[in-house]
């Protein structure tokens, strides 16, 4: 598993606030990309329903789970490719590794894959001594800087051109230049290099199609390609959901996919790979190994609050619409998924208790399901997340809160069961409110923990005197009197 | 039959988690039709029935489609006029990595139609033909052989291949692999020229995949070891979302259009 | 004479009565006698929303026991009528009598917006209200009840009243409930946002629908020193005559 940063939310989201880089570039992207994809969804000839139908497809298939991948693999293996079914992320990484050192592989590559971010396989291979490359443009950009990705699909996000200059400038050994068009021939030229003498190319899957045995692959820069056409051995990482029956299924659902992830009617490069390279071929791997990848998602599966989950493409649509991801940025949320998607995945992979922050830390606004390429409903997940923080759950090993926290609640509990104690309380409230600092016109400046938070950038309202209900009551009385 | 203990244990945790007897596999039920539906059926007769006109309609999407891609497309009348696009090509472009000019191209029946052979070699520009891998040859000498179209491949500007099918929806080339038509044509050089006979340009992903699962003379191979859909050249914008042209693949992307 | 039952959002109760005066003035006006049960205090929502379910349920079930024999509730919040409508149902799916009543009542609670123009049919209530508005939309009552066009409708037909378009109408404006106390950085980070969009918008004030928001980002205003009011619907279609 890669390191789980979960409970560092609130600095981070402060850090990530602060960077006016990142604000920019975060802006941009959601300025481009959020409004683009709602168009796109309209546009599509079915209609914006085609995300219910998408999302029945996704379900189906996810309650034949066990089918299809028994068929996936089947196929796979009739074709000379090989499968291997890991539980959780050490066994998938070890599967790994022990590829690597059998073929002595030194040099791998590797193309955008947010699963083996999560397994954290890059460490793995890297104490086996290999090398390992990321391809993705924003992903190398990430990896030479030593640090993580910011968004599933603008991995690099983060970075302005001057960066990313000084970056290039020092690994590869050019003249210091901030042109985006020459940044990226450079990257081309550096990375041809490794493509052609990498041993091992390791991808993630996009979708795989159960019935003809495939699984697929999308980018745009041909990177995915380059590492799955060229090295010896080309390993596939895919979470276990990444999966649908049929053909006619896999077009639906990946038309959504390229919509929602860039606005595009598809991506460059969609490629399907159901095997090695074939006696007479004189290119393609040599070997070719899908891991199929549990680690936690079984869980999921079996809860019926979270299994719609599993329906999850990590198209990033909902990370392009999200108000809060579009402040704090991708590092905030301290595992692999960041935004909407992270909020719920990352606590049911790693730890409700530890992510409590990535449950609580949103406002529940509903962008990020308009949005969803697969109409997967985040907000009910946050939700359901926040009543096992309050309420506990032993499946998911969560205790119940406990403490202030609760006392306030169940105060509050009394005080609405009570109108005539609320009513006090209301009154109380008018009174004391007249101890604290306040403007001119009434507004209330600071107020006292744990409320203050509230006022370090704003006003509080002030308790009204008269509160609505006793003024109507107080006219209907008058009313009846008169 | 599960051949690892680590795949009985997947199995069995997902089969509960689903809330089935762990160790029973389940028959597929219809999740696997052998029947195409009618919206499939419908789907092939409207590829079987089209109409010149109607073909003519798709030249055009496909243009339209292809426009913003960065891929071009040129419909050509004959043979002899796509040689001469190419050799245009030839001409007017140099080589991305330096060096002499060379072009790489699949051993396919199209390609070897244009007679481009002649004209390059009064010119004196290599072209390679990626031929099958000899079955006879012992392993070392595959390798080597392999190893040998590799760099061939890799120190060409121009590379050719022969389409499977074009959907016009998407400006999209679909490309199975076989021996001789090696991958790489279509990702190491930096112009990428894909010829595509008018007869199989399709509308959209749709028809393709209802001809790939139905149509006998396109079943039986199916999709291959390796399908790819290319639509346009290489492209990123990961350095401050500006669109850059030419990330891993070819920067440079042609269709030619060509009868039959 | 129609009667409506008007079900007071507790943000409202208690920090801003003149909206829910206002409600009551409009309703009049078009000839409503309007029924206001003394006794309410809370949906549940806050709770809910914080993960405390069985606290909300408490507050849900004295909320159904209030208003489960009304004909036709309004509500001049869309937060509190997606809790209604979506969400206390859900509450009570082990108990089917409640949640038969929890999805009768749902069935007669509207919006305040959404009952003027889609249940009553009227957008013209004879308003006036000088000046430059923008209007906000909140995310439940956009995105939880699907109301977008209504309270702009409303706004159009006011006298006097120019409706101008912020930048970004439909993004949220970081209030959350607990979480603008409990994430204060993130919550500022929005409404530094939304106030800045209001600003450029030239509006001299932002009209909702909800007052969570209203308050919040007036809340930023007033801090900011900005002179733009925050006024609910209600306090401007109450406006002139
Ligand atoms: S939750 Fe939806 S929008 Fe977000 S990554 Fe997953 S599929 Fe895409």
């Amino acid at each position: 598993m890669s390191a789980i940063r979960t409970d560092r939310y609130v600095e981070e989201a402060r850090r990530g606030i602060a960077d006016p880089v990142l604000r920019r570039a975060l802006a941009g992207l959601q300025e481009r990309f959020g409004r683009g994809t709602a168009e796109a969804y309209r546009r599509l000839p079915e209609g914006p329903g085609l995300r219910q139908t998408a999302h029945a497809i996704r379900e189906k298939a996810i309650a034949h789970l066990d089918i299809l991948l028994e068929r996936l693999a089947r196929r796979i293996r009739e074709n000379g490719g090989e499968v291997f079914f890991a539980a959780t992320a050490e066994e998938a990484v070890a599967h790994c590794a022990g590829i690597a050192r059998r073929l002595g592989v030194k040099i791998a590559v590797k193309g955008k894959s947010m699963v083996t971010e999560e397994i954290g396989l890059n460490a793995a291979l890297a104490a086996h001594g290999v090398e390992v490359v990321e391809t993705d443009l924003g992903e190398y950009i990430v990896q030479l800087a030593g640090e993580t990705p910011s968004h599933i699909i603008a991995p690099a996000i983060h970075k302005t051109r001057n960066e990313i200059a000084d970056l290039f400038a020092q690994h590869l050994g050019i003249p210091r230049t901030t042109d985006p068009p020459r940044l990226t021939h450079a990257a081309r030229r550096a990375l041809r290099e490794k493509f052609l003498a990498a041993d091992m190319g390791i991808s993630g899957v996009n979708l795989a199609c159960a019935e003809t045995g495939h699984i697929s692959t999308v980018s745009n820069e041909g990177n995915i390609r380059m590492a799955t056409t060229l090295a010896r051995v080309h390993v596939a990482f895919m979470g276990m959901e990444r999966i649908v029956a049929r053909l006619d299924e896999y077009e639906i659902i990946l038309r959504l996919l390229c919509r929602g992830a860039s606005v595009q009617d598809i991506g460059t490069y969609v490629s399907f790979i159901g095997g090695p390279r074939r006696p007479g071929e004189s290119d393609g791997p040599e070997e070719f190994h899908l891991v199929v990848v549990d680690n936690g998602r079984s869980r999921m599966l079996a809860d019926p609050r979270f299994r719609e989950m599993l329906c999850c493409i990590r198209c990033a649509a909902c990370l392009n619409v999200c108000p809060v991801y579009g402040r704090i940025g991708g590092h905030a949320y301290g595992f692999a998924y960041s935004g909407p998607v992270g909020a719920v995945v990352t606590p049911l992979l790693t730890g409700i208790r530890r992510g409590r922050d990535l449950c609580l830390g949103e406002t529940l606004c509903g962008a990020c399901k308009d949005a969803c390429s697969m109409d997967i409903d985040l907000p009910r997940m946050l939700l359901e997340l926040r009543a096992i923080l309050a309420e506990g759950d032993p499946g998911w090993g969560v205790e119940p809160s406990g403490g202030l926290e609760r006392q306030v609640w169940k105060l509050w509990e009394g005080l609405v069961s009570r109108p005539a104690l609320y009513e006090r309380a209301l009154q109380a409230g008018a009174v004391l409110q007249r101890l604290l600092p306040r403007t001119p016109a009434g507004w209330i400046r600071r107020l006292p923990p744990p409320f203050s938070g509230w006022t370090k950038s704003r006003d509080f309202p002030p308790v009204a005197a008269e509160p609505f209900r006793r003024r109507f009551a107080k006219r209907r009385k008058e009313a009846d009197r008169g | 039959m599960a051949e690892h203990r680590e795949e009985t244990l997947f199995f069995q945790t997902l089969r509960r988690a689903l809330g089935h007897p762990p160790n029973a596999a389940r028959p597929a039920g219809d999740l696997f039709p052998a029947e195409p539906s009618a919206e499939e059926r419908r789907l092939l007769a409207r590829v079987s029935g089209r109409s010149e006109r109607e073909r003519e309609e798709l030249v055009s999407r496909l243009a339209a489609a292809a426009r913003p891609l960065h891929l071009e497309v040129q419909a050509l009348d004959d043979l002899a006029a796509a040689r001469d696009a190419v050799l245009r090509l030839v001409a007017e472009k140099s080589p991305e990595w330096g060096g002499e000019k060379q072009l790489v191209a699949w051993s396919h029946p199209l390609i070897e139609s244009l007679g481009l052979a002649e004209p390059l070699a009064r010119q004196g520009i290599p072209l390679h033909l990626t031929r099958p891998v000899d079955p006879a040859l012992d392993a070392a000498a595959a390798d080597e052989e392999r190893r040998r179209q590799r760099s061939r491949i890799a120190a060409s500007f121009i590379g050719i291949t022969a389409a499977d099918f074009c959907l016009a929806e998407t400006a999209t080339v679909v490309l199975r692999n076989r021996p001789g038509e090696p991958r790489s044509v279509a990702l190491l050089p930096s112009i990428h020229v894909a010829l595509v006979p008018r007869s199989r340009i399709l509308a959209d992903m749709k028809e393709l995949f209802a001809l790939l699962r139905w149509e006998e003379r396109f079943r039986t191979e199916g999709l291959s070891n390796y399908l790819s859909f290319i639509s346009g050249p290489s492209k990123t914008a990961d350095i401050e979302a500006t669109m850059v042209h030419g990330a891993h693949g070819p920067r440079e992307m042609v269709v030619f259009l060509v009868p039959g | 004479m129609d009667t409506v039952t008007l079900f007071v959002p507790c943000l409202m109760d208690a920090f801003r009565p003149e909206a829910a005066e206002a409600v009551v003035a409009v309703f009049k006006r078009l000839g409503f006698a309007v029924h206001c049960p003394a006794e309410q205090t809370c949906c549940g929502q806050p709770a809910f929303n914080a993960g405390y379910r069985n606290e909300a349920r408490t507050a849900a079930r004295r909320f159904l026991r209030l208003f489960g024999d009304a004909e036709a509730i309004c509500c001049p919040s869309g937060s509190c009528v997606a809790m209604v409508r979506h969400h206390v149902p859900a509450l009570f799916d082990g108990e089917p009598d409640w949640r038969a009543l929890a999805l009768r009542t749902a069935a007669r609670t509207f919006e305040f917006t959404e009952y003027l123009v889609d249940v009553l049919g009227r957008d013209d209530l004879g308003a006036s209200f000088p000046g430059r508005v923008t209007y906000h939309d909140s995310c439940h009552l956009l995105r939880g009840l699907g109301v977008r066009e209504q309270p702009r409708r409303l706004l159009r037909r006011v006298r006097g009243l120019e409706l101008v378009e912020m930048k970004n109408p439909d993004c949220c404006c970081g209030f959350g409930g607990a979480f603008s106390v409990k994430y204060p950085d993130i919550s500022t980070a929005l409404v530094a946002d939304k106030v800045e969009w209001i600003r450029e918008s030239g509006a001299e004030a932002v009209v909702g629908a909800d007052l969570g928001c209203l308050l919040h980002i007036e809340g930023a205003l007033r801090r900011k020193g900005l002179g733009v009011r925050a006024l609910h619907i209600a306090q401007v279609l109450a406006g002139g005559r």
